[in-house]
C-alpha cells in the first residue's frame, strides 16, 4: 500500500501498471492543501414574484485550513441557500452579493466555466438530494469515473480503481460499481454521493444535511467516514446539519443562523456551553438527550413562533416575535454583533447572557410567548 | 401543563393491557418476477414482523425503536389493523380482533388510531382544517353537523390550537409542529382508547418537537390513552415513554423500563443503537463501536439469533439456536444467549457467546483501522 492510499478495497481488479498510475494519482490529489475559505457580507436574496427575498443577510464567517464549521439553524433560516451560492447553484436571477475568498480566490459570479474547473476539485458536494441526482442509466462505477476523468487525465482503469478505492472507504464493495443507482439502498445511495465527493480530493467539502432523515447507527456510520477522512487527509468542511450534538462532535467552529443572518458563532465548545444568543440557548435546551442513570434530567424547551417571512423582514432584531427576553428596543432597532472573545452574537442584551441562560434552561420561559408553535 | 422531565405516574403491571399483541407475525409476499414465474419458483416472502409479544395499558407511552427496516411500522399498521397480521393475535380489551371484519372492525378502528410521520402529506391540502379533522366522524356516521363541529373544536381545544383562528384555514397556513398538532386532534376526534404515533416527530424541527412530545405525553395522562410511540429518535424516547421496546429484524431484543434500555442496555445490538447517538458533551464518542453493515434483508433472515451476521460476540450456538426473550435480574428482558437461555442448557455443546471475547470484526473501527 502507499502512503496515499486511502482504503484497500477486496478483491482490486487493477493491473500493475494501473496500480502504478493510481499511485501517481493518489499522490498529486493528496498532495492538495486543505482549503482556506472567507466569506465576507454575504447576502442572497431570490428574485420572486412579490419581489426579493432576502433568504440570506450580511453573513460572514470563516473556515481556516483543515477545520470543521458547523452551520445550525432551523428549516429556512437560511443554510442551504449559503452551501449553493458558494458552488455556484443558486437559481437564474438570484441576487448575490459580498465576497467569498476561496484560498483567494473570488468564488461568487464565476462563470460557468470557471465554476467547472473549482467543482469537485477544490469544493465538493454533498446533499440528501443528490442521492437523486445519480444518473439510472449509467452504473455508478462509470459514473465516479466520469467525474475523475473530467478533471484528471487518467485512464479508464485508473479512474475506475480510485473510484474502488474510494468505495472502500464509504464501506462498499468495490464490485458494486457495476450497480446502477436503484440497486442500492438509501444508505448506500448516500455513501456512492460521499464517495464521489471524495474522489478528487477537493480541499473543501460542503456537506448539506448529509445524514438528516437517517436512522442513527447510518449516520452514525457516514458521520465516523467523514469524520475519519478529515482527520485522515486534513481537508476542510461546512457541515449544514440541524443536529447539534452531531456539530458537537464534528466541527471545531459554529454558525447558528437564524432568518438569514448570524445569530451567533465562535469555538463550538464555548457556542454550546456558553451560548450568548438566546436563540441558540433555545435550540439547545430543545435538543433531546438520553437520560443519564440517576441523574435527574432538565426539561426539553420548544420555541413558540415560526422563522418571520423574509419578504418584509422585521425591522429590529429578527428573533424578537420568539425570543423571551425581547423588549421594545428588540422590536425597532436591529442588534449590532458584539464580540466576547472568539465568540460573538448579534443581541442587544448580550452582557445577560449568564441571567438569559439560566432562565432558558426553565420551559415555562418560553411557553410564556404562546401555545401551539 | 406537564413538563417533560417530571416522571410519570407509575403504571400498575397486572393492569389489564388495552391491546396485546400475541406472538404477531406480518409477513409480506414478495412480487414474483416473470422468470421466477416461468420457473415455477415461489416468491420470497418478507417476514416483516416475526413474532412480537407486546402490551400497552391504559395511559401507557411504549417506545418502539431500532434502525429503519427493522419492522417498526409494520408492527405499529398491524396493531391498528391496516394491515392484516399472518399469523399471532391481537387482543383489545381481551377481545381477540386479529380477524375481525366489517362492522366489528370498523369498531375497532374509531379506537385503534395511527399518527404518521410527513405532517405536510398527510393531510388533504383542499380540505380546510375544520374538514379534515371532522372526516373520520363523517365515514364512521357520527353525530349530525352540529355534533360534529362541536368535536372538532374539543379536539383543537386538546392539541391547544384556538379553533376560532383555525378551523377554516388550510393545512398549507399552518406550521409543520401544528401541521402535526391536526394530525393528531384528527386522530383524537373519534376518542380513540389506543394510538400508534409513527415518527411523529420526526420531520419537525428540533424547536418545535418537544411541544408535540409534551402533548402526547399530556393526552396519555389526561385521557388515558394507551400510546405506541415508534421513533428513530431514541433521545425523545426518554422524555414520554414508561416502557421501551427494541426491534431487530422483526423481533423484540430487549424490553424494559426507558432509564434502563436508554442508560444501560444489556443486548449487544441496543448498545452499539445507543452508542450510535451523537452526545452533546464532546469526549463522549471516544471508543464508541460503530456497527457495520446494514440489516439484512427480512427475506432472508439469518438462521440462529438474528443479530448473528452483526455481533460481535457471535458463537457456534448463536448461529443455531434463537435465543427467547429472557428476563435479567437487571430488570429488562433481553433476547442474547450471553445471559444464558434454554438453547445453552439444550446444546451445552455448542460453544456460548461471552463478554469481552470478540470472535468477529463487525464493528467498524476508525478510519485508520479500516485502512491499514
Ligand atoms: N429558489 C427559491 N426561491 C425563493 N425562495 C427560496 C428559494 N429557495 C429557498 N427559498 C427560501 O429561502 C429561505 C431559506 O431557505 P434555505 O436556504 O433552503 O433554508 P435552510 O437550508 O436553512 O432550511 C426559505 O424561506 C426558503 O423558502
Ligand atoms: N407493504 C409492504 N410490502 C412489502 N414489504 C414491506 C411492506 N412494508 C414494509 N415492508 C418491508 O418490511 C421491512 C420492515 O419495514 P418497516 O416496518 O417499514 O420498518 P421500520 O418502520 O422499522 O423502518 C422492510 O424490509 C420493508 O421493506
Ligand atoms: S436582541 Fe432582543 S429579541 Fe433579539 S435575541 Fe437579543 S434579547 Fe432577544
Ligand atoms: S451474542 Fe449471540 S445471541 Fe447474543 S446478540 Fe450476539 S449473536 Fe445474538
Ligand atoms: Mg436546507
Ligand atoms: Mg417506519
Amino acid at each position: 500500500m502507499t502512503s496515499t492510499s486511502l482504503a484497500t478495497p477486496e478483491n482490486r481488479t487493477a493491473s500493475p501498471a494501473t496500480m502504478q498510475a493510481l499511485a501517481t494519482l493518489n499522490d498529486r490529489l493528496a498532495a492538495k492543501p486543505a482549503a482556506h475559505l472567507r466569506v465576507e457580507k454575504l447576502s442572497i436574496a431570490y428574485s420572486t414574484a412579490r419581489g426579493p427575498f432576502h433568504a440570506v443577510d450580511d453573513v460572514s464567517f470563516e473556515v481556516k485550513p483543515g477545520t470543521n464549521l458547523g452551520l445550525v439553524g432551523e428549516s429556512g433560516c437560511g443554510k442551504s441557500t449559503v452551501i449553493k451560492a458558494l458552488i455556484g447553484l443558486q437559481p437564474e436571477g438570484t441576487k448575490v452579493s459580498g465576497q467569498a475568498l476561496l484560498d483567494g480566490q473570488e468564488i461568487l459570479g464565476l462563470s460557468e466555466r470557471a465554476l467547472q474547473d473549482v467543482r469537485w476539485t477544490k469544493i465538493s458536494l454533498i446533499t440528501q438530494s443528490a442521492m437523486n441526482s445519480l444518473d439510472p442509466v449509467y452504473c455508478i462505477g462509470d459514473q465516479i469515473c466520469e467525474a475523475i476523468q473530467a478533471h484528471e487525465s487518467v485512464s479508464r482503469a485508473t479512474a475506475w480503481a480510485r473510484a474502488e478505492e474510494m468505495f472502500a472507504l464509504v464501506g462498499l464493495p468495490a464490485s458494486r460499481l457495476h450497480d446502477f443507482p436503484h440497486q442500492f439502498s438509501g444508505g448506500m445511495r448516500q455513501r456512492t454521493v460521499i464517495a464521489m465527493a471524495l474522489a478528487l480530493n477537493a480541499g473543501m467539502l460542503l456537506a448539506d444535511e448529509p445524514t438528516t432523515a437517517l436512522d442513527p447507527i447510518m449516520q452514525s456510520q457516514i458521520m465516523s467516514r467523514i469524520r475519519g477522512i478529515h482527520e485522515h487527509m486534513r481537508r476542510s468542511m461546512i457541515l449544514v446539519t440541524h443536529d447539534i450534538a452531531v456539530v458537537a462532535e464534528t466541527c471545531e467552529n459554529t454558525v447558528v443562523m437564524y432568518a438569514g443572518k448570524v445569530a451567533e458563532k465562535g469555538p463550538t465548545t464555548d457556542v454550546l456551553a456558553r451560548p450568548l444568543h438566546p436563540y441558540t440557548m433555545g435550540l439547545q435546551n430543545a435538543f433531546p438527550r438520553l437520560p443519564v442513570k440517576g441523574q435527574p434530567r432538565q426539561a426539553l424547551i420548544s420555541i413558540p413562533g415560526i422563522v418571520p417571512n423574509l419578504l418584509r423582514p422585521p425591522p429590529g432584531c429578527r428573533f424578537a416575535g420568539r425570543c423571551p427576553f425581547a423588549t421594545e428596543r428588540c422590536h425597532i432597532e436591529a442588534p449590532a454583533v458584539t464580540a466576547v472573545g472568539a465568540q460573538s452574537a448579534a443581541c442587544h442584551y448580550i452582557d445577560r447572557a449568564p441571567e438569559f441562560r439560566e432562565a432558558a434552561a426553565r420551559p415555562e420561559t418560553w411557553r410564556k410567548l404562546g401555545a401551539g408553535a | 401543563m406537564s413538563d417533560l422531565h417530571t416522571s410519570r405516574p407509575a403504571i400498575d403491571p397486572d393492569a389489564r393491557p388495552i391491546v396485546e399483541a400475541r406472538d404477531l407475525k406480518t409477513h409480506f409476499q414478495g412480487r414474483s418476477g416473470i422468470f421466477s414465474a416461468l420457473a415455477g419458483v415461489k416468491p420470497p416472502t418478507a417476514k416483516a414482523l416475526d413474532g412480537v409479544d407486546l402490551r400497552i395499558r391504559k395511559s401507557e407511552i411504549v417506545g418502539l425503536v431500532g434502525e429503519s427496516g427493522c419492522g417498526k411500522s409494520t408492527l405499529g399498521m398491524s396493531l391498528v389493523r391496516m394491515y392484516q397480521p399472518t399469523d399471532g393475535r391481537i387482543l383489545y380489551l381481551d377481545d381477540d380482533i386479529t380477524r375481525a371484519e366489517g362492522r366489528r372492525l370498523k369498531d375497532y378502528r374509531r379506537q385503534a388510531q395511527i399518527i404518521f410521520q410527513d405532517p405536510y402529506s398527510s393531510l388533504n391540502p383542499r380540505l380546510t382544517i375544520g374538514q379534515v379533522i371532522e372526516e373520520p366522524l363523517v365515514i364512521h356516521d357520527i353525530g349530525n353537523a352540529a355534533e360534529r363541529r362541536e368535536r372538532v373544536v374539543r379536539a383543537l381545544d386538546l392539541v391547544r390550537i384556538p379553533a376560532v383562528d383555525n378551523i377554516d384555514r388550510y393545512p398549507s397556513d399552518l406550521s409543520g409542529g401544528q401541521r402535526q398538532r391536526v394530525a393528531i386532534a384528527r386522530a383524537l376526534v373519534l376518542e380513540p382508547t389506543f394510538i400508534v404515533a409513527d415518527e411523529p416527530v420526526s420531520m419537525l424541527d428540533v424547536s418545535i418537537q418537544a411541544s408535540v412530545l409534551e402533548l402526547l405525553d399530556e393526552l396519555s395522562r389526561k385521557l388515558g390513552l394507551a400510546i405506541l410511540y415508534i421513533s428513530h429518535d431514541i433521545a425523545t424516547v426518554g422524555y414520554i415513554c414508561d416502557h421501551v421496546a427494541v426491534m431487530y429484524l422483526g423481533r423484540i431484543v430487549e424490553e424494559g423500563k426507558a432509564e434502563d434500555i436508554l442508560s444501560a442496555p444489556l443486548h449487544p445490538y441496543t448498545q452499539r443503537l445507543m452508542a450510535a447517538i451523537p452526545r452533546m458533551d464532546p469526549g463522549d464518542t471516544a471508543g464508541r463501536a460503530e456497527i457495520r453493515g446494514d440489516v439484512p434483508s427480512p427475506m432472508n433472515v439469518p438462521q440462529g439469533c438474528r443479530f448473528s451476521s452483526r455481533c460481535p460476540y457471535v458463537a457456534d450456538l448463536c448461529r443455531a439456536v434463537e435465543p427467547e426473550l429472557g428476563q435479567h435480574p437487571a430488570g429488562q428482558r433481553v433476547r442474547c444467549h450471553i445471559y444464558g437461555s434454554e438453547g445453552a442448557k439444550r446444546f451445552p455443546d455448542l460453544q456460548r457467546p461471552e463478554w469481552g471475547r470478540i470472535t468477529e470484526v463487525t464493528d467498524a473501527g476508525t478510519l485508520a483501522q479500516a485502512s491499514s
